[in-house]
């Protein structure tokens, strides 16, 4: 019995002193040029800018690598970073890339043609199975690389390590021989997921994935990044293009968005994004201290399947569309502006009104729904339920569905993988919700995904003839002003035959410390690390 | 008693292997496609997702990707997530935070139950007895998520006490304040059942008897009614340590602490079969253990226990 109460005593004494220690430090923002910023994500996996696309990987590749090529945030217009200059043949096909001399690794060794080659030649090998392999699928040569299979049955091996396409013709040049003409190849080279491995991590990835040979403006603080750590960087002196204004940059991963805010109101951290559940009270958390973004270039709409009889008539989706007071959910969904059109507001070529049937109209919109002949069954609008508005919003076009057209909706939430599943196989039942960011700043990078008869983000299946040989035209125009023409026509042939209907583009909100502004460009969004810093 | 040990641990292996194939069933019957959903709305490469199919097993039926994990268990050979976190790296990292965070917000609990426990055990219908019973409302009554949030802006926003969040601060004051709130959450529930306890003790025949004999108030209380009234506790205890995990999932999630509760959260939402089995695992062995060494720490306390 006694030995009983002696433990009772040992417990209590270390608790009660833990629980008497109050007051502690807490960090105190780094002041001067240096900038904390808060990504709120998972903690990147790799620092191989080649095996990350999350928008996790590409901020930090923005700081440790250099593009070849970048938007410029004031015009909007494509200016060369460490390309010197990019070229298409008459046909856009073949495309010739020089570099400027005096760009360098971080370990020393100089930037040649060789580095882009080989690094690509790296990514797109199949069996590496690294993240930014899907971007050469455009580059003749690919396939050999990446055999496929029918599913269930495992691939062969890949016949060749090299694609066909790319060749080095001196130093600083190389070319790149596409599989069929694309005049917006120069603007997808922007990506930094494209940046190029040193030749000694070309040899040994893994070995790297932690300490990171760059050619950017930062480098690491320290020998190698620890799973689990800050991503502490500071300004590389070998850096020769024009780099942010930080002397120090950390990256903080805190995935939980409320958190995030949090630490931002109590002065930790010197910028962070807005998570949604804050958009109605940011503004008066931290005065003067926010901004929104004009644009954040993406779209969201809700699908029609193309595969369904029911949904068939042109005016019946041009109903359906006008039917949807847009202003209203776009306030539904909060720091979003509704959709008048298919392309982001800043992207060259997008007409604020290119839309016929965007604009709420609720008389007209019954009476043209009746003389379509009216759905003949329930409406079904599914949802991916994995997240936590898929409902709230499916339910509010729900309800003007019901209110303004007078039929019957139904409900069904799915995990967003299945809702692909089906749609793929063109089983799904109903309409659906969908979303497009572009890659790169072109009105082509929303048109190709979302109504090429196999784009990426294609979900109605829409396969139009016209529409394939119109972006084929404007792929392989070489003036930019009169592609855009082709694209435009594109668009509207897409708005008339409506296989989406688009809805709303969501903007950005940031929180940053007071003395520094992130830079907040209508073509490019909000930039965190290129902020100007006056304190 | 080492016989009593050994014949528990050795129970415990088919009921573990159960479970854990238990959680892989339902994990595996999860609709979605994990690999799928990773790539968000982006098409995959199909020679990108069979390379990643065949390094995670996922083309294998059931039984034999559950048997292929156990084996990567046994023979230490974690693998890496679909997202492409080296596993093994991840627990070095992660069980401490978990460990450090459950041990810290036990230490709370345990000193606030005992202290309004064993007050309101002998002051039965006080004040300290009523508040108590309040407290239990109030904490039935209030979110978890609410609690801590409001403890992280007061605490940590405002009056700057502690650290928002994260671990950059280092054990203990990173681990203070959602130790304190866990603890807060799960106190009462052990004040009152200590409360219970000693007031079923007062009352029975041996402290009557030890009163009798004219032994002092103060011998009665430290060595007749304390210890006995304690059994129930520690089996409270033991049940709730190993229920702790379970709240990490949140607490470690609000408080930015990468520990393993975020780690089975993230595994789930992933539909990461190996990983799930792999965190259940641990979990299960903590709690064989955490509630073997209840027992035998009850046959210690209580002779009429003791097994032979």
């Amino acid at each position: 019995m006694r030995r009983s109460s002696a433990a009772l005593g040992l417990l209590l004494v270390p608790a009660l002193a833990l629980g008497a220690c109050g007051n502690g430090k807490s960090a105190t923002p780094a002041k001067s040029k240096s900038l904390t910023i808060v990504i709120t994500a998972e903690p990147n996996k790799t620092l191989n800018p080649e095996n990350g696309n999350s928008s996790a990987d590409i901020q930090v590749a923005e700081a440790l690598y250099a593009p070849l090529v970048e938007t410029d945030p004031a015009s909007g217009k494509l200016r060369n970073v460490v390309a010197d200059s990019i070229t298409p043949d008459a046909t856009g096909r073949t495309w010739t890339i020089k570099i400027k001399d005096g760009f360098s690794f971080q370990n020393g060794q100089a930037l040649t043609a060789r580095d882009y080659v080989d690094t690509w030649n790296l990514t797109a090998y199949g069996p590496n199975a690294w993240k930014n392999n899907g971007f050469f699928s455009k580059v003749d040569g690919y396939d050999a690389l990446n055999p496929t299979a029918p599913d269930g049955q495992t691939a062969a091996a890949p016949t060749a390590k090299e694609m066909t396409g790319l060749k080095v013709v001196d130093d600083h040049t190389f070319t790149v021989r596409l599989k069929v003409p694309f005049s917006q190849f120069g603007l997808t080279l922007q990506y930094l997921g494209l940046a190029p491995l040193a030749e000694a991590v070309r040899k040994d990835p893994k070995a790297y994935d932690h300490k990171p040979i760059g050619m950017g403006p930062y480098k690491l603080a320290t020998d190698e990044w620890k799973t689990g750590e800050d991503i502490k960087l500071v300004k590389w002196n070998g850096y020769k293009a024009t780099a942010p204004q930080a002397d120090k940059v950390t990256f903080r991963f805190i995935q939980n968005g409320d958190t995030a805010y949090n630490e931002f109101l109590a002065g930790t951290v010197d910028s962070v994004q807005v998570p949604s559940t804050k958009k109605n009270t940011f503004k008066t958390d931290a005065p003067d201290r926010w901004l929104v973004s004009e644009s954040a270039g993406n779209i969201f709409y809700f699908v029609f399947p193309s595969w369904d009889p029911a949904y068939a008539k042109p005016e019946l989706r041009h109903a359906i569309s006008m039917a949807i007071d847009r202003a209203a959910f776009a306030n539904l969904v909060g720091l979003a502006k509704p959709a008048s059109g298919l392309v982001a507001p800043g992207i060259d070529g997008q007409r604020p009104d290119a839309c016929k049937y965007c604009t709420h109209d609720a008389a007209a919109a019954k009476k043209l729904f009746d003389e379509a002949g009216g759905l003949s069954k329930p409406m079904t609008i599914n949802y991916n339920s994995g997240t936590s508005t898929g409902q709230t919003y499916a339910e509010a076009i729900g309800n003007m569905m019901r209110q303004t057209l007078g039929i019957e909706v139904r409900y069904v939430g799915k995990p967003g993988s299945e809702i692909t599943d089906l749609a793929d196989k063109k089983s799904l039942e109903g309409v659906r919700f969908g979303g497009w960011g572009h890659d790169y700043p072109s009105i082509e990078d929303y048109l190709t995904p979302m109504f090429k008869s196999n784009g990426d983000a294609n979900f109605s299946k829409y396969a139009n003839p016209k529409v394939d040989q119109l972006l084929a035209q404007g792929d392989s125009q070489p003036n930019p002003e009169r592609a855009i023409q082709l694209y435009q026509q594109l668009e509207d042939i897409c708005l008339e035959d409506m296989p989406l209907v688009p809805l709303y583009h969501i903007q950005d909100a940031y929180l940053a410390a007071k003395g520094v502004h992130p830079r907040n460009s209508r073509y490019t969004g909000v930039s965190p690390l290129w902020s100007t810093i006056d304190r | 008693m080492i016989r009593f040990a050994l014949r528990r641990i050795l129970a415990a292996i088919p009921i573990g292997l159960l479970v854990t194939l238990g959680v892989f069933a339902l994990v595996f019957a999860m609709p979605g496609d994990p690999l799928r959903e990773l790539a968000g709305d982006k098409p995959v490469p199909p020679s990108v997702l069979a390379a990643e199919r065949a390094q995670f097993h996922l083309d294998r039926p059931l039984l034999v990707q559950y048997g292929l994990y156990l084996k990567d268990i046994v023979t230490g050979h974690f693998g890496e997530t679909f997202d492409g976190r080296d596993i093994g790296e991840q627990l070095r990292l992660r069980i401490p935070v978990t460990v450090k965070l459950a041990l810290l917000a036990n230490a709370f609990q345990f000193t606030a139950g005992m202290l309004f426990g064993s007050y309101a055990g002998f002051r039965r219908n006080g004040a300290v007895d009523r508040l108590l019973m309040l407290a239990t409302l109030f904490v039935l009554a209030v979110p978890f998520l609410v609690l801590a949030f409001a403890a992280q802006y007061l605490f940590g926003v405002q009056l700057k006490w502690f650290p928002v969040s994260g671990t950059a601060d280092g054990f203990p004051m990173s681990y203070l304040l959602p130790a304190m709130v866990i603890g807060l959450l799960s106190f009462a529930g052990l004040a009152r059942v200590l409360r219970t306890s000693i007031v079923e003790t007062v009352n029975s025949d041996f402290v009557k008897t030890a009163r009798a004999k004219g032994i002092g108030e103060q011998r009665v209380l430290w060595r007749h009614i304390l210890p006995n009234a304690l059994l129930p506790v520690i089996t409270f205890i033991g049940i709730d340590l190993a229920g702790i995990f379970a709240g990490a999932v949140l607490t470690e999630s609000i408080f930015n602490l990468p520990g393993l509760g975020q780690f089975l959260f993230q595994a789930i939402q992933l539909k990461e079969g190996g990983v799930v089995v792999l965190l259940s695992t641990l979990a299960f062995i903590s709690f064989i253990v955490i509630n073997l060494i209840v027992d035998l720490l009850y046959g210690v306390l209580d002779p009429r226990v003791r097994s032979g």
